[in-house]
């Protein structure tokens, strides 16, 4: 090898030294919720930020996305590392009180408030503070087969039937009624009778779809039969309440409907994709779903099975009234950001009316005050009954916030489907609940 | 060699060694020192750097929870009927397709094949194998049969563990075993047709007791492995029906990252590691004493 050769390797490694140690195009990297509506939503956001004049390039947004799977304990990780990998990171209500301590308040644009109103932005505030932009706000719909419930109200022999079915099961005899005045019990009846296991003449195979599986997420659809019932965390003095009959009861529907096979068997290991695609496939009557289902639900092209006989109204009610979880998504700034400034800068634009309307024309779930969500409301519809349930029965159960809410969550997901599953007896469920959520929340 | 001859060696032996020694001093002893501190602390993530001591707490935490017994259970469960199911039908792959394998050698490299796959993607594909509205499985079930098993189902979780997580690592087994196979001299074989052994007198009496250390080294790799198991699992069941298929080592990861209880979760995991240490060396002691009454 000659000196010059040499020479010229050394100049080329520098060179490559030089372009991976030069900071990259993109300034501000935000951390998303991959691999769903959100994604397609930031995206699009993301780039008409960047195609902004007035945006310098140092400043402009880079997006990253790593799997949903246990994405909150690699954020957690993360950010208890002091990663500086992100700028921007996803922040949601229930673990506010959790990231807090590795984030910075942020600063809101003037237009925030009329765009977004009082309550929603208090699903990103935590002790006072403004910790992160609402983007999306999830509650639930009951999404229903409207062409198979219109023929069961109409039917004498199927009233009659549906009749026996409620008054074995349940113990009191149900006429069939609309969705949107379903009680639980109402809805349980309805699932059974739509399963082919208590009804062989159903034309569904199962009449609901539950999702069983050990998940936060899975309480927190499932928290709204309770809470119907008058169920909450605590009571205002701090005590933990869920050993109660409002507990008691819901976990009981469920499990009637699980042991009497108005759910599959393998529900016990169902989450979100799997729930839907039971739906879609046209062997259901019935299930309590995110709104964010709503778009591939009705989609002919995605669910060519359902889509033009679904619809979806709010949760059912009990004796309490009617309510359906809430909570936001949003973007927060990480304390340990490289570039706060930019981070800032489209934290604060994120949080105007033009990029509410362009995240909500790209399948976002921003909850927008009626005078805004009106501008998409013929695009969107679904986001006018969205900022309706949220306002009429959304509900954050007492703690629902605090530090430990995730944690929490685990808990109840663990020991509840530990009691759906047969692992362990319902006074055993909500004993050890309670024991746990006393420790946590103490 | 004289001890003077001796000492410039040593000295570069020691110079050469310098580097792995500095690795495992990082990588292994740092980690393994911040966690018996963790282990004897009340710890949590906002105060990383300031354990506060708090004496044996966490351990008698773990021992008496009993999800720690039951996940020590599954997990040793497990285990052993993956090791022992692999074993077996890898060393009946190895000794029955090993004629062909010699003729067609490219064999070998399409029998590898699922040991490519990484455990969580195994995972994944049979979430979706098994769904029952959009797999393959339940949808031909569903149509010759009129019904489908509950795959995931409380009564049948962990056996559909089990046979994904043979599936996925027979042909490791086979692997070693058609090597330990080949590697055993023709003339052995040869002689012993001569004497009339029969075929499965020489399986049983030669070529079985030649393979034995290869076997024993397998089923103690293939036990390890299903004793920690957890990318399949927690991505298949997610631990459920109820907590039935939370082996150790998602144990500790949900007590560390679900429950927020890092001390609990490393107590565990140092529990873990002295059994493990126990166990190993015990079965080292075993096989040394072996070794020792044979010569």
């Amino acid at each position: 090898m000659t000196l010059a050769t040499m020479k010229r390797g050394a100049l080329l490694a520098a060179g490559i030294a030089g372009l991976l140690a030069s900071p990259a195009l993109a300034e501000v990297t935000v951390l998303g919720w991959p691999g769903g509506p959100e994604e397609v939503a930031l995206r699009a956001a993301a780039d008409a930020y960047n195609a902004k004049s007035d945006v310098a390039d140092k400043d402009k947004v880079e997006l990253l996305f790593f799997n949903r799977d246990g994405f909150w304990d690699k954020l957690q990780a993360d950010l208890a590392a002091r990663s500086k990998a992100f700028d921007l990171n996803l922040l949601a209500t229930y673990s506010i009180g959790r990231y807090a301590p590795f984030m910075e308040p942020v600063e809101l644009s003037g237009e925030a408030k009329a765009v977004y109103g009082d309550s929603v932005l208090s699903t990103m505030q935590y002790e006072g503070k403004q910790y992160g932009v609402p983007t999306d706000l999830s509650l639930h719909f009951m999404y229903f087969r409207k062409d198979l419930v219109d023929a069961l109200m109409k039917d004498d022999a199927a009233k009659t039937k549906y009749a026996e079915i409620s008054e074995k099961h349940l113990g009191k005899k149900l006429e069939p009624k609309a969705p949107g005045e379903w009680t639980w019990d109402d809805y349980a009846a309805t699932a059974l009778y739509f399963t082919q296991a208590v009804n062989p003449d159903s034309p569904t195979r199962y009449g609901t779809v539950l999702q069983l599986k050990n998940l936060l997420f899975n309480v927190m659809i499932w928290q709204s039969v309770p809470r119907a019932y008058g169920a909450n965390w605590m009571d205002d003095s701090g005590k933990i309440t869920v050993n109660s009959d409002a507990y008691r009861k819901g976990l009981e529907i469920y499990k009637l409907l699980y042991d009497n096979g108005a759910t599959p068997r393998d529900s016990l290991s169902y989450e979100f994709a799997e729930a839907n695609a039971a739906f879609a496939s046209g062997q259901v009557a019935a299930m309590l779903q995110w709104n964010a289902a709503a778009g591939d639900l009705t989609s002919k092209e995605k669910s060519p099975a359902v889509a033009e006989v679904t619809d979806t109204v709010a949760p059912p009610a009990g004796s309490e009234g009617r309510f359906t979880h809430i909570h936001g998504l949003g973007f927060g700034l990480n304390k340990n950001a490289e570039n706060k400034e930019g981070a800032a800068l489209f934290l604060k634009w994120l949080s105007s009316k033009e990029a509410a309307l362009i995240y909500a024309s790209n399948n976002g779930a921003p909850a927008l005050t009626p005078e805004v969500v009106a501008e998409v409301a013929d695009a969107r519809p679904d986001l006018v009954k969205l900022g309706e349930f949220a306002g009429k029965y959304g509900y954050v159960m007492n703690g629902g916030t605090s530090a430990k809410a995730l944690s929490v969550y685990e808990l109840q997901a663990k020991e509840f489907t530990g009691y759906w599953s047969g692992q362990q007896s319902i006074d055993d469920a909500l004993a050890n609940t309670e024991k746990g959520m006393a420790e946590l929340l103490k | 060699m004289t001890k003077a001859q001796q000492r410039p060696l040593i000295q570069e032996f020691r110079l050469l060694a310098t580097p792995v020694v500095l690795f495992l001093l990082v990588f292994l002893g740092f980690p393994a020192i911040v966690n018996l501190i963790y282990s004897v602390s009340d710890v949590s993530f906002e105060t990383l750097r300031q354990p506060e001591l708090s004496g044996l707490k966490n351990f008698a935490a773990v021992w008496s929870d009993s999800a720690f017994w039951q996940a020590s259970w599954f997990s040793f469960r497990f285990g052993l009927l993956t090791a022992v199911l692999e074993c077996t039908l890898g060393l009946f792959l190895a000794i029955f397709l090993s004629p062909l394998i010699e003729r067609r050698s490219w064999l070998m490299a399409i029998l590898m094949l699922p040991l490519m796959v990484a455990p969580a993607l195994v995972g994944l594909m049979y979430r979706l194998v098994l769904h029952e509205f959009v797999g393959p499985v339940p949808y031909y079930l569903w149509t010759y049969f009129g019904a489908s098993l509950s795959f995931l189902g409380p009564g049948s979780a962990f056996w559909t563990l089990v046979v994904v997580e043979t599936l996925q690592w027979t042909p490791f087994a086979l692997l070693l075993f058609y090597m330990a196979y080949q590697a055993i001299p023709s003339e052995i074989a040869e002689a012993s047709a001569m004497d009339g052994a029969k075929s499965h007198h020489r399986l049983w009496y030669i070529e079985l007791p030649l393979m034995l250390p290869t076997i024993v080294v397998a089923l103690l790799i293939r036990f390890i492995d299903g004793f920690r198991v957890f990318d399949n699992v927690y991505v298949l069941t997610g631990s459920g029906p109820g907590g039935s298929t939370a082996s150790l080592s998602i144990y500790i990861y949900e007590a560390f990252f679900k429950q927020g209880a890092i001390g609990k979760a490393v107590a565990a995991s140092v529990i873990l590691f002295v059994v493990s240490f126990a166990v190993l060396y015990g079965l080292n002691f075993i096989a040394s004493r072996r070794k020792g009454a044979i010569r």
